[in-house]
This record gives C-alpha cells, structure tokens and sequence, in this order.
C-alpha cells in the first residue's frame, strides 16, 4: 500500500481532473475558446494586455485627474525607496510597515534619467508596478505548471483555469495600482509548486522568505510539514509516542524546518542589523498593538471599536482571544484534516479561515486565497453543482456589497451606519464565508466517486 | 508693575482733548467708540509663588487666547489668531517637557485643557529654521476664560480689591489674552484687548505703579511709508501728567489689514473626509503692498480628531483641483491612523498657500477648499459627536523691503504659530473672518459608534464567530470521521493510517 502511495505521489488531486475537463469543455464552448487556450500565447498575451492597458489608462489618469488611479500604498512604497535610494531608513516613510526588501526591490522606481527624459522617467516610477504585474503572470504560469504537473491536467485545461487568476481584472487592478499582493501571489504559489516538486530546500527558502515579507504565510508551515512524507507515519500504529514522534521527524520535514527557519531568521537578523528597532516595530510588532480599526471586513472590527475606546472594561475580552479560532483553524485543524489529501485545497481553506477570521481584513487580503482558486476549483462542488455555484457566488458579492453600501454611507456621506449596519453586514459577510469554507472542507473530504 | 492702557479710534476719530478729566490719578472723559488695549508688565518678584513654580525651568513661554466671537480688527491690532488657547514654549531642558507640571498648572489657571505633559501633548515647532519662533506648541479650542476669570480674582487680586476684580471680570468680554513670558527680560506681559465697541473713558491708576493712557487713532500723516500705520492722539501718564499730551507717530507693522473678508464652510456631506472651504470675497490686496511678492495662506490649528494628510496634499494636480498651491508647512508628528482617544498629542497646524485667481480689472471672490481626514472618535449616545474646529487665520504674506524693522512697532505681536514660519521681514496682510453667524469656532458632526445600540455588540460578535468556527470545525470533522486525516486513497479505510479507525481497533 505504502509503496504504491508513494509512486503515485504526488498525484493526490490527480484523478478528478479528467472529469471536471469533460464537464468543462462539456459546454457548448465555442471553437474560438478552444483555440483561445490551446496554446500558451494568446492566453499571456491578452493577460499581460490587460495590464499593459490598465497600466498606461492609471498614468493617464494620475496625469490628468485629480483622483488618481495608484494606490495610496505605491507612494508609500515609492517614498520609502527614495529614502533608501539616499543611504536612509524606509521606515522614515511614515506608514512604511513592510519588509526593507520591498524597498530595495522598488529601487528603480528612483532612478531618474540624465538629461531628463519625462517618459523614461515616468517609465522608471512605474517599473514596480511592472514588477507587480510580471509577478502576476509568473504566478499565473505556476499555476499552470501545478496544474499540469500535479493535477495531470492537459495543458490546455489547466490554462482555462489559470485564466480565473490570469484574466482576472480584480487582481490586474490591484497590482496595477501599485499594490504588493501581486508579489505574494507568486510566492505562495512557487512555495506550492516547489513542495509539490519536492525541491524541499527550495521550499524552505521560500517559506522563510515569504514569512518574512507578510507574516501570514506561517500558516502554510504545518500543511507543508505535514503533507511531506505523509506515508512515513504509515505502520507507526502501533508504536509508542516517542516511536510515532522519531517517525514523524523525517530528514525532508527537518530540512524545511531548518531551511525556512534560517531564511527567516536570516534575513530579520540583517534588517535589524540594518534599519533596527523600526525596522521589528514596524514589520510586525506593529500588526499586534495596532488600534486603527477603521472600518473594514472583520467579523471583529465594530467589537474593537468599542473595546478600544473603553480599555477598561471588565470580562473576558473577545479581542485578546479573537487569535484562538483564527489560529486553531488555520494552523491546525485544516492542515491536520486536509493537508494530506489535498494541499493545495488546504492551503486554500487555511488562507480564507484565516482571512475570515482575522481582526483586520479588507478587499486586498482576498488576493490571498484568490490564487490558489484555479487549484481547487476543477474538483469543486461549485463547479459540479452550477446552482450552489451561483449561490455562492452571489452570496460573497452580494453580502459584501451590503457592507460595502453601509460603508459608503459612514465614509462619505457622514452616517452613523457602525450600528447596526456595519457590524450586521460584517458579521453576514462573514457567515458567508464560513459557509463557502465549509464546503471547501467538504469536497477535500468527498470521495470522487462522487463525481 | 507698569500698565498701558490704550484705546483706538478709528481713521479721523480724533478725541478733543478738553473733554477729558484728569485728577487725583484719574481720567475720564465722554463713551467714545474705540478698540481697548491692557498692557500689564510685572517683574519677576511680583509673581505670585504658583506662576514662579511655572516658569522655573522655561526660556520663553507665550500664552495665547483668542475669543470665537467675530470682531473687526481695528488699526494697529490686526494680527489674529485662530480662536482659542495657544501656548509656545522654550523650555530650558528636555526633562522639564517629561514633567505633568505645566500642564497642571495651566489646567489649574485656565480650566480643562486635555494636555499631559510637553512632550506628549505639545508639538515641535521648527525653531531651526528662525531663531525667533519658540520650540514647542499647544492648542485648545476653549471657548471662554471663565475659568481664568475665576483664578485670577481668587488667586491674583488683592483681598476686598473690588476694582481689581471688576477689571477681571471685563475679561468676559475680550477678544483677545496674551501672556508672555522670557527669561532674558525677567518680566511677564499681560495683554488684553477688547474688541471696537462704544465704552466710556475711565482709568484709575493704582500707586505706586506707573499707569500710561493713550487715547489714539488711526492716522495718514502725509509723510506716512506704505510700510508703515499711522497714529496719533493723547498720551497721558497719570498721576504725573497734569493734561494729555498729543503725539503722532508712525511705524512699520508686521500685522496689515487686507481690507477683505472670508468665511468658511464645511462641504455637505462631510463623511469622514470633511472639506474645509475658505471663501474670499477678493482676491486683491491695498495698494500699499503693491510691488512686494504676495502670496495668500491659511494658517490652521486642527484638533486631534481631525488632519490632513501631507502626502495627499503633495499631488501638484490635486491641489490645483482644490485651488491650492502647496503644503508649506505642518506640525510633526502627524499620526496618519490612530483614533482620537488614544492620542495624546493636541492635534496638528498646518500652514497652506492658496492659489488666488489671476489678478482682474476689480475685486473677484473666489474659493480654495483643504480636504482632511476624521479620526475616529470615542462612542456616544446617538452616534454621533461633535468637533469643534476653529476658523483659520487667513493672510497674504508678503516680503517687506529690506532694513525694515517691526519691534519699533509698540504694538508689535509675535510668536503666534505662524510668524516663525516665515522669515523675519514679512508683512502679514490679514483677511478679516467674517462667518454668517457670529461664532470663529465651527464644529463637525462626526460619525461614531451609536452607544445606545452597542449592548449587544460583544455577544453577538461572539456568537457569530463561534458559529463560523463551529461550521468549519463540524465540517472539518465530518471529513475527518469519514476519512481519517490521511491521504485520500479513492477508498476508504485502506491506508495504515487511519487513526480513529486504528483508535478504536485499540
């Protein structure tokens, strides 16, 4: 059994896909789609059109409109770059609460041409939105890559899926703006790939790296760990728990544990060496004490309010315990239950429980868990059952249009709309979104005989 | 103690000096309409033991009061503020701004004023840039010194001093309170004005102290300077002067009269991003400034529950959109995030240039618009709660020639937030404030979190979580019952790992 598990491997989500393709193509698909995606280019073609276009529309409209289309957090990054660029801290951009790395790696966006040349320059401050976008693709690709490789996939096929993130103007807009996620996205997918791959070491860097640069990928950690060499603790059965634990411990599991950890640790020691105490305050110590709960997606955020402005109240305090379900669910529940059946699907159900449950949570962080969507989508309830589907679909963007109307209404005509009608929207989105993690849950646990 | 006591007139409002009485260390004479200026100076060994505990350990500190009743500034008190209570301070060493005391003792003096200690409640003033302006900054939208009032006749007067406390209680009506204080002169000026308005010509000096009585007006002798005021009429000192002696005489004043007026408005719906609008009704100023380089600023003190974002006034085309030329100045450290109870800091001023409309055949009025941003505030009954907001002080700033110099100017103001943002030489040619009502304090209705409706909040919250979590885990657990934690094997029950199958089996 054992033996022929690990032949297989890593073909864990392997078989569905043959079927969900049929029911895919199934539909009456004109030739012009199949065509579309039976070869790479056009689809990375018109996936870097995209971009390209909204590229150059946000610097006619930075250029020619008082509202502008980048993001707030581009000028961060940019000024902070500049502050870097002259031999200072980018912490001394107020607001500048990221890895130095996203400052050196926007390095370029300082640089300015001699004689001048406004294009170039202008060029030259956009390069980091460029980089955005070309992580975009790169994360696109790997995702074609896993779905090809690990799901056994054809290659046309794993291209319609990876359109979902490719051809997805959610995520062509953000990074066009200027914001980073775009860079997260294909971290956590090369970090995917490479532990699909086995490039264990590979993983570890990635890993570090990635914790490094938002924190949040900590959660992919034990999925990873456990997912590796998950034969290894077949036979322990009957071992003691010092037998089970030296079973566990398996040189490919240290090697991640030990690579990631040095990369991580690596790079905080030379940042502090470099920037120091701003550097730890405002990289992560910050995302403990912050108090500025304006109003956003989180189940929390009403709750905080209140708490925060009246410090001493008495009782159990929902804030100093909100981490438990978000951390229990995250780090442990779905990675013990779901890694080793499906990872990439786990790492999925990890990412949306724990930007569902988180104390912050605003339309950026959905970036997170939208790339790993062309993974665990094909072998979907929500793709088999068009209905639930639908309903799903409407309900996330209905129930948070719902918040985000009640949000318009406090932000720019001035209504007190914090109760009820933020908290209630809030919660509702949220409802919603434990009931579409649910049913994550539920398809890694059907059987595909189902299909 | 030496006292000043001076009341103005306007432009060819000349008093005839034989109405006036002088006797026994008393004038009086007929109501006149004029604006009044207090000048008390004390020594240092005439304060009372709490002031000097206060200024142990200080290099300068000024006081400054302005009421948020509208007036009509009357030549020679032009220069404005925006109302409410300012302080400047020096301080001789970093540790006395680690201290509650000056806090408390203002507190003590001038009633509520939400301020901890200098260096958490203060901001920094740049005192690099000119070696007059003072280092560090404070400001309260207090509405009335009441409070002042009520010290000073307790604690100031002399016991059973009934005109002591008379001339206090005038306060009530003033538009203006100065108190400073510098080391260098070892002395405290005390400076009062009242606003132009009919009153009667009664001074009584108090021996042994010296008491000088002007009673003056605006004037343009022919030899009068565009840079320079014009006054004349009768200075008296009394109990030494047996009748009023006239005098004329000119000056070059730092603080000018743009013959002009604004208002403000907070554009509707204010949400949480509120607008401030500055509607001027020209956008020239006197001849007299002409040929000088004039450009028009609003000086703003923002409370802490409200900012603007400096990075957000950096945009060239943003601020043309809202008629603005630039950001010249605002107080650090400006938080971009947190809410406005858990700061300590007052809040933050900011100095803008505005862009005026070319310049035309008559006067245009036109308008520049500040975008800022709203803290959140703490909960209340209603949910909603007010912010008060004072009206700027709006001026054209303009470089004076060369050699001019303003402390010959015995009116001369200074150290009032805004001066020390400019170099030495400028005239300020100052916009009158004339709101529709008669109040310079606006406030905001801000958006907070409805207390009346909040009981519910920590359950519910909880509730919903716990139901999110429960789902999730109930799910998560139906997998686990039908199919372990292992991998998926496309049927049940084969792995060896199958624990809760292996469990039972045990």
């Amino acid at each position: 059994m054992a033996k022929r598990s690990t032949e297989s491997r890593p073909s864990a989500e392997g078989r569905p896909s043959e079927k969900s393709t049929v029911s895919i193509s199934a539909s009456p698909s004109s030739s012009f789609l199949n065509s579309f995606f039976s070869t790479p280019t056009p689809l990375y073609l018109s996936a870097a059109a995209l971009r390209i276009i909204l590229l150059v529309y946000g610097l006619w409209q930075d250029a020619n409109s008082p509202v502008k289309y980048t993001d707030i957090d581009y000028l961060v990054f940019t000024d902070a770059a500049r502050f870097v660029s002259r031999g200072k801290s980018p912490y001394a951009r107020e607001t500048y609460r990221y890895t130095p790395l996203l400052a050196w790696l926007l390095l370029p966006t300082t640089w300015r041409t001699n004689p001048t040349s406004h294009v170039l320059d202008t060029a030259l401050f956009s390069s980091g939105k460029v980089m955005f976008a070309v992580a975009d693709l790169v994360a696109g690709w790997l995702i074609e890559r896993v779905l090809i490789t690990h799901s056994r996939m054809d290659a046309a096929t794993a291209r319609k899926y990876a359109a979902i993130w490719l051809l997805n103007p959610m995520v062509a807009t953000i990074s066009t703006r200027g914001s980073s996620e775009g860079l997260l996205g294909v971290l956590v997918m090369a970090l995917l790939w490479a532990v699909l791959s086995r490039k264990i070491t590979l993983a570890g860097l990635l890993l570090g790296f990635g914790v490094h640069f938002k924190i949040y990928p900590f959660i992919y950690a034990p999925s990873i760990v456990w997912w590796l060499d998950h034969h290894s603790t077949a036979g322990l059965a009957g071992k003691s728990l010092a037998g089970r634990m030296r079973g566990f411990v398996t040189p490919a599991r240290l090697r991640l544990a030990v690579v990631s950890l040095a990369t991580f640790i690596a790079l905080n020691v030379v940042m502090f060496y470099l920037y120091g105490g701003p550097f730890l305050v405002h990289t992560y110590f910050h995302h403990v004490t912050r108090i500025d709960h304006r109003h956003n997606f989180s189940p929390y955020n009403i709750q905080l309010y209140l708490a925060s402005a009246f410090p001493t109240q008495s009782g159990l305090r929902i804030e100093s315990v909100a981490f438990l379900p978000q951390l229990l669910l995250s780090c442990v529940l779905i990675p013990l239950v779901m890694a080793k059946k499906d990872l990439p699907t786990a790492m999925l159900a990890q990412t949306f429980a724990f930007v569902a449950f988180n104390k912050v949570c605003t339309s950026q962080y959905f970036l997170w868990y939208m790339v790993f969507l062309p993974l665990y989508l094909p072998r979907s309830s929500f793709l088999r059952n068009k209905t639930l589907g639908m309903s799903a679909l409407v309900l996330w963007v209905v129930s948070q249009g719902l918040w985000l109307q009640q949000g318009y209404e406090l932000e720019f005509l001035g209504r007190s709309t914090f109760l009820p009608g933020l908290w209630l929207t809030s919660l509702g989105f949220f409802l919603v979104n434990c009931w579409i993690l649910g049913i994550i849950i539920s398809d890694v646990g059907a059987p595909s005989s189902k299909l | 103690m030496r006292e000043r006591i001076t009341f103005v007139q306007r432009l060819g409002d000349a008093l005839d000096p034989s109405v006036l009485q002088i006797a026994g260390g008393v004038i009086s004479g007929p109501e006149i309409a004029a604006a009044r200026e207090d000048r008390l100076t004390f020594a240092t060994d005439e304060f009372p033991d709490e002031l000097w505990l206060l200024l142990r350990g200080i290099h300068q500190l000024h006081i400054r009061w302005a009421s948020a009743d509208a007036y009509e500034a009357v030549s020679p008190f032009l220069s404005r503020l925006p109302p409410g209570f300012h302080a400047f301070l020096t301080p001789e060493s970093k540790s006395y701004t680690e201290s509650p005391k000056l806090c408390a003792i203002l507190a003590d003096i001038f009633g509520k004023l939400d301020c901890s200690t200098p260096a958490e409640s203060f901001t920094s003033l740049p005192h690099d840039r000119f070696s007059h302006s003072t280092s560090l900054q404070y400001y309260h939208p207090l509405d009335d010194l009441s409070h002042f009032i009520r010290y000073a006749k307790e604690k100031l007067c002399p016991p059973a001093d009934a005109s002591c406390v008379t001339r206090v209680d005038s306060l009530a009506k003033a538009s203006s309170l100065d108190i400073s204080y510098d080391e260098i002169s070892h002395a405290l000026k005390v400076t009062a004005t009242w606003p132009y308005q009919r009153q009667p010509v009664q001074v009584t000096s108090r021996p042994p102290f010296r008491t000088e009585v002007g009673i003056l007006s605006a004037d343009k002798p022919q030899t009068l300077e565009p840079h320079e005021l014009g006054i004349s009429g009768l200075l008296t000192v009394l109990g030494q002067d047996p009748e009023p002696k006239p005098t004329l005489f000119s000056f070059a004043s730092r603080h000018r009269d743009a013959e002009s007026a604004f208002s403000v408005k907070w554009m509707e719906p204010t949400g949480l991003h509120p607008t401030l609008q500055i509607r001027l009704d020209s956008n020239t100023l006197p001849k007299e400034a002409d040929g000088a380089f004039c450009s028009p600023h609003a000086y703003l003190t923002l409370p802490r529950g409200v900012f603007a974002d400096k990075y957000q006034l950096s945009d060239g085309l943003f601020l043309a959109s809202k008629n603005l030329t630039a950001l010249r100045y605002t107080s650090q450290p400006v938080d971009l995030e947190a809410p406005e109870y858990a700061m300590k800091r007052w809040g933050s001023a900011i100095l803008v240039e505005l862009t005026p409309p070319k310049e035309t055949e008559g006067k245009e009025a036109w308008t520049a618009e500040i975008p800022l941003h709203l803290r959140y505030l703490s909960p209340a009954e209603g949910g909603y709660a007010g912010l008060k907001v004072p009206y700027p002080v709006v001026f054209w700033a303009c470089a004076a020639e060369e050699g001019t110099k303003f402390p010959n100017n015995p009116f001369e103001r200074a150290n009032l937030g805004y001066d020390g943002l400019f170099g030495p030489r400028t005239v300020f040619w100052h916009v009158e404030p004339r709101p529709e009502g008669n109040s310079l304090m606006t406030t905001l209705n801000v958006p907070v979190l409805d207390l009346a409706k909040s009981q519910h909040v920590n359950v519910g919250t909880a509730i919903a979580v716990l139901l999110g979590f429960a789902w999730a885990a109930w799910k998560l657990f139906g997998v686990f019952a039908t199919s372990g934690y292992g991998r998926e094997e496309g049927s049940k029950a084969k792995t060896g790992k199958k624990p809760s199958e292996d469990k039972k089996k045990q």
